[in-house]
């Protein structure tokens, strides 16, 4: 099972790379929307996406909303993982298509235990 | 345009958050005195509903631990500046944005600029919450400015 980790800090894609890994997740990793897209478009299919919002060429919102426009994406999870905490933002990215929202700074157990309520992760492996 | 500032707690209060998450385990943010000389400095903007400026300055040796901490990196394995300044930006970013939703908005969060030594800072930005911390036991510093208005 894959997560793609998109941020556009190396550093915050390690922190979430460490996290999903020990989870048992195979990771793959982009540094922008659009970098992310050609994952999905070169074949990727991954279980979840953790998407940083703030990010140089594309950000996170419109890369929610360009993988929700193709069906074929439909069954990959989304969740926000971003600074990004007005309600208006959080709002708007569920709107557009995202699962779930994590607010950083985040602890791995809260991440853990985002994707055992999306049914990703079952007793700390995936489902 | 709000020209409120936030309070010197929420501010140590949100710093010190972040440094628990993702570099506690090393050793806790204590409270410091001063600020350090050199070293590395990042910024964010806020603009829209509140307008301001939030900005951190570290040391060489607290910028090389806090890289080492994120990136996961063995303690004798040497950190190269574009990993410092990238681990450095996202600390910024997750202080800066977190001060964001403090405010009025709606806003928007730039991408973080860091610099080596101190980063410019607007001439019209006025310091209006500065947090001295000390880590590893070398000065950390975060600063929040607002954009053209006098500081409460």
């Amino acid at each position: 099972m894959h997560a793609l980790i998109i941020d556009d800090s190396r550093a915050m894609r390690s922190i979430l790379r460490r996290i999903v890994t020990e989870l048992g997740f195979e990771t793959a990793e982009a540094g922008h929307g659009q970098e992310a897209l050609d994952h999905l478009e070169g074949g990727l299919t991954p279980a979840i996406c953790l998407i940083d919002w703030n990010m140089p060429v594309m950000d996170g919102y419109t890369f929610v909303q360009k993988v929700r426009e193709r069906p074929e994406w439909r069954d990959i999870t989304l969740m926000m993982v971003t600074t990004e905490s007005e309600h208006g933002q959080i709002v708007r990215a569920l709107a557009a298509g995202a699962h779930e929202y994590v607010i950083k700074p985040f602890t791995p157990d809260a991440i853990t235990d985002k994707l055992e309520m999306l049914g990703l992760v079952r007793n700390g492996v995936p489902a | 345009m709000s020209t409120a500032a936030p309070t010197l707690d929420d501010v140590r209060s949100l710093t010190e958050e972040v440094w628990a998450s993702f570099l506690g385990e090393a050793e806790p943010l204590l409270p410091g005195a001063g600020g350090p000389t050199g070293g590395w400095s990042a910024a964010i903007t806020v603009t829209g509903g509140w307008e301001g400026m939030v900005t951190v300055e570290l040391t060489d040796r607290v910028a090389a631990a806090v890289t080492q901490q994120m990136l996961g990196m063995a303690e004798d394995e040497v950190a190269s500046d574009e990993d410092v300044a990238d681990a450095v930006g996202e600390l910024v970013n997750m202080v800066g944005g977190n001060v964001k939703s403090l405010m009025p908005g709606p806003s928007t969060l730039s991408l973080p600029v860091v610099a080596v030594g101190r980063v410019a800072r607007p001439s019209d930005a006025v310091e209006a919450c500065r947090v001295e911390a000390s880590w590893l036991g070398e000065p950390v510093v975060v600063s929040v400015h607002v954009f053209g208005a006098a500081a409460a």
